[in-house]
């Protein structure tokens, strides 16, 4: 473009980037059309069948960016030659044809000619791309619309390596509680079934729930041996002093035969006088009336006596089992009789035990509310009797120790509201509150009972 | 390979022939009244020595376009009126017995095509026959009788004309025929102020007189600088897909040739619309051919070149009409703006 005047060497400038800009926008939006389709189809793929890429999918929104490297080499290829924007240019100032020939022949004996004066009034073609770029936004939002499809965990080798991982320690604890005799058929049938469910649910998806869900179970386990072996322990206890009374030569008396009754009751709905020997069974009743409390002890003080015997040696020999359960090591089928907390009667801590494994000892927090497996009323609150000496009576009270916590007795008041009671008296000043009238009286209450017994 | 690019016409060359070509035209429209473009389009085939069709009903001023033209041109002109009995030694010419010193012998006598400007009076009237006897002339610029070649005069233009009424008893040209005429001007009526300008200025219809306003020679140097009009590529370009855009099975064809044309032109048709277009321009003072001249021309250069299908008479389409919608369809440029750009008129 050397040959052509100055005057029209920059129109011709910058309508060849106006063309080139024109060629570009042209041919990206295609491009970036197809790449975002192909972004979104993968990951949408991505989605549906391959759960580890989800991290990586992010990076597909760099797919336009990258559409523009290939669209920079079609557009090299295609871009316009001088001839051909000279010829635009020639065509768009009237086509007298001047330019062409002025760059063909190198003449410049034309090159004041009139009909260069049209190309110096030449106007650039307007930019008209928003029609080309309206479909880039909806590609966009087809690849938007992929990303938020929610990861589907598909069941492959590696997940069903991870659902049986889930359950595995579940399983083993089943099969040694079942080698120890401690489960029932319909428990054990139950506790199959309940792990079979965690097993598949982990198939579908691997995730906090499915861990949880295995804890549960494994803290229900625990709570259902915790029943038995209090209720073991119940029984043994009962026993002992039923037969402590015999061995007296005191006939029991009616509340601990009551006792005794319900101990035994207990023992066979937890199922551990299931395989007590048939004179124990037989003696007892028919396993119905057992378990529905309707047995009869032996009033024949021998039968009973030796009821007492097999029994506590029934007894004895289930205590020895749960103590051999305690004795497992702790790797042989990752049966940890460690979680069992009440197994070691030590203070557990109450928190967190170890990574995967729960330990929200009071179990999950959106576990299904369940009545009716209470703790058993038995030991716990049972009412004991006071040495003599350490009932005071509730009119001389004297702190023990001058603790910040301990309240103070103070002159009775009418209140005529908790709140008033309570009034005024907030953060540490609150363990310093008066004694509340009516809860002296239920004290006292309390104690002239204690002393009845 | 492409030649080396000639030297342009200087400005005052191209300024000298404007010139003349402007006092011919003016001299002719002196003439005929009220017919600017069909002036122009004749002076252009002329200076592309090319032959001219006149298309128009009696009257409307052909023959006396001719005449001037060879009055202006000092150009040796003859009349050939067609009829139905015209026989080809009539156009050519014929060997006669004459007695000369005692001795008969076979003598030559030329015909009216031996001339430079040759007015062929509704062509269509005469057989087959004696047309192809004035076609050949035309393409060969040439006779043949009796096995003896003899060249016709040069500059030879043979300007025929055709009665677009009145067809019976007439032999229509042939396309092969019409394909030797560079261009096809169709002469339509006068408007009423032209009719009023004639009755004012012309007593029975006479023409004003004329002066000769070139020379052989002057004719010639006209000659040698339309050849010398520069055609830009581009330019070419385009009257090429122009001409291809005529046959129905080009890829570019647009509807009403697929649909209506059953043989395009041939490259006559290119060749005729790159020559009339270099005179134009030179007319228009310019020294090269732009796309503006091919638009203007390529009407009257290719419309009589289409061989129309039976279709075409059904719906009321002629080779005009086409190639209208063949001049809005292909693009000066081969490769237009991008679609993402739009042209804004200065």
């Amino acid at each position: 473009m050397t040959d052509l005047p100055a005057s029209v060497r920059p129109i011709l400038r910058r309508l060849a980037r106006r063309v080139a800009v024109g060629l570009f926008l042209e041919i990206w939006p295609r491009w970036a059309v197809g790449s975002f389709l192909i972004a979104g189809t993968a990951a949408l793929v991505c989605r549906i069948f391959f759960s580890n890429a989800a991290p990586f999918l992010p990076f597909l929104w760099l797919a336009p960016l990258i559409s523009i490297v290939p669209v920079i080499i079609v557009c090299a290829r295609r871009a316009y030659h001088p001839i051909e924007v000279a010829a635009l240019a020639d065509s768009l100032s009237g086509g007298q044809g001047m330019l062409l020939t002025l760059l063909e022949t190198s003449d410049p004996t034309w090159a004041r000619a009139a009909a260069l004066e049209n190309l110096k009034r030449l106007r650039m073609p307007r930019l008209r791309a928003w029609s080309r770029l309206g479909p880039i936004l909806a590609s966009a939002i087809f690849l938007v619309t992929a990303l938020l499809v929610p990861q589907r965990m598909i069941t492959g080798p590696r997940t069903t390596v991870l659902a049986n991982d889930v359950v595995a320690d579940l399983k083993t604890t089943v099969e040694e509680l079942k080698k120890q005799d401690l489960l029932t058929p319909e428990e054990q049938k139950s506790l199959e079934q309940e792990i079979e469910r965690i097993r598949k649910d982990a198939l579908e998806r691997v995730d906090a729930s499915s861990w949880e869900a295995a804890d549960a179970m494994r803290e229900k386990i625990a709570a259902s041996l915790n029943q038995k072996e209090d209720a073991l322990n119940w029984a043994q206890e009962s026993l002992a002093r039923y037969a402590a009374a015999a061995q007296a030569g005191k006939a029991p008396t009616a509340a601990e035969s009551d006792e005794l009754a319900n101990a035994i009751q207990k023992l066979a709905q937890s199922g551990m006088l299931d395989d007590a020997p048939s004179d124990v069974k037989k003696m007892l009743g028919s396993e119905d009336a057992i378990a529905g409390g309707t047995f009869q002890l032996p009033k024949d003080p021998a039968a009973l006596k030796k009821v007492a015997a097999q029994l506590a040696q029934h007894l004895g020999d289930r205590s020895r089992r749960f103590g051999e359960l305690r004795q497992l090591p702790r790797e042989a089928g990752r049966f940890d009789p460690a979680e069992f907390g009440e197994f070691n009667y030590e203070k557990q801590p109450d928190g967190d035990g170890d990574p995967g494994r729960g330990g929200i000892s009071r179990g999950r927090g959106d576990a299904e509310l369940t009545w009716g497996d209470e703790s058993l009323p038995f030991d716990r609150f049972k009412s004991v009797a006071l040495p003599p000496g350490s009932v005071r009576g509730p009119d001389d009270w004297a702190p023990v120790a001058a603790l910040p916590g301990a309240p103070k007795e103070g002159s009775e008041r009418t209140f005529t509201s908790t709140g008033m009671q309570f009034s005024g008296t907030a953060g540490q000043s609150a363990w310093r509150r008066t004694l509340a009238p009516r809860h002296y009286s239920a004290v006292k209450r309390y104690f002239e009972n204690a002393e009845s017994r | 390979m492409t030649p080396e690019p000639k030297p342009l016409l200087t400005p005052e060359a191209v300024a000298a022939a404007q010139t003349n070509i402007a006092k011919l035209i003016a001299e002719l429209r002196r003439v005929i009244l009220g017919k600017e473009d069909m002036i122009d389009d004749v002076v252009a085939a002329l200076l592309a020595r090319g032959h001219v069709l006149l298309e128009g009903l009696p009257g409307l001023g052909k023959t006396e376009l001719v005449k001037a033209l060879s009055r202006l041109l000092s150009l040796d002109f003859r009349r050939i009126q067609f009829t139905p009995d015209l026989l080809p030694t009539d156009i050519t010419g014929s060997h006669i017995l004459q007695e000369r010193d005692g001795r008969k012998e076979f003598t030559f006598h030329q015909g009216p095509v031996f001339t430079n400007l040759l007015l062929a009076d509704e062509i269509n009237r005469a057989s087959p026959k004696t047309q192809a006897a004035l076609l050949e002339a035309m393409q060969e610029r040439r006779v043949t009788t009796f096995g003896e070649t003899r060249v016709l005069p040069d500059p030879f233009f043979v300007l025929a004309t055709q009665n677009p009424i009145e067809l019976e008893g007439t032999y229509p040209l042939p396309e092969a025929q019409l394909d030797r005429f560079m261009v096809k001007v169709e002469i339509v009526g006068v408007d009423q102020s032209v009719l009023e300008q004639i009755l004012m200025t012309r007593v029975h219809g006479e023409p004003p007189p004329l002066d000769a306003v070139l020379s052989l020679d002057g004719l010639q140097r006209l000659f040698t600088a339309v050849d010398a009009v520069h055609l830009p590529r581009a330019v070419a370009n385009y009257i090429s897909r122009l001409v291809a855009a005529t046959h129905p099975k080009a890829p570019g064809a647009p509807e009403p040739v697929r649909s209506f044309i059953r043989y395009g032109s041939s490259p006559r048709g290119a060749i005729a619309i790159g020559a009339i277009a270099r005179g134009l321009a030179l007319l228009r003072g310019k020294p090269n051919v732009g796309f503006e001249e091919v638009r203007r021309v390529a009407l009257p250069a290719l419309a009589h070149r289409l061989v129309l299908d039976y279709a075409a008479k059904l719906e009321g389409w002629d080779g005009r009409r086409v190639i209208e919608a063949i001049l809005q369809a292909v693009p000066d440029v081969e490769r237009g703006l991008p679609q993402t750009l739009e042209a804004v008129k200065s």
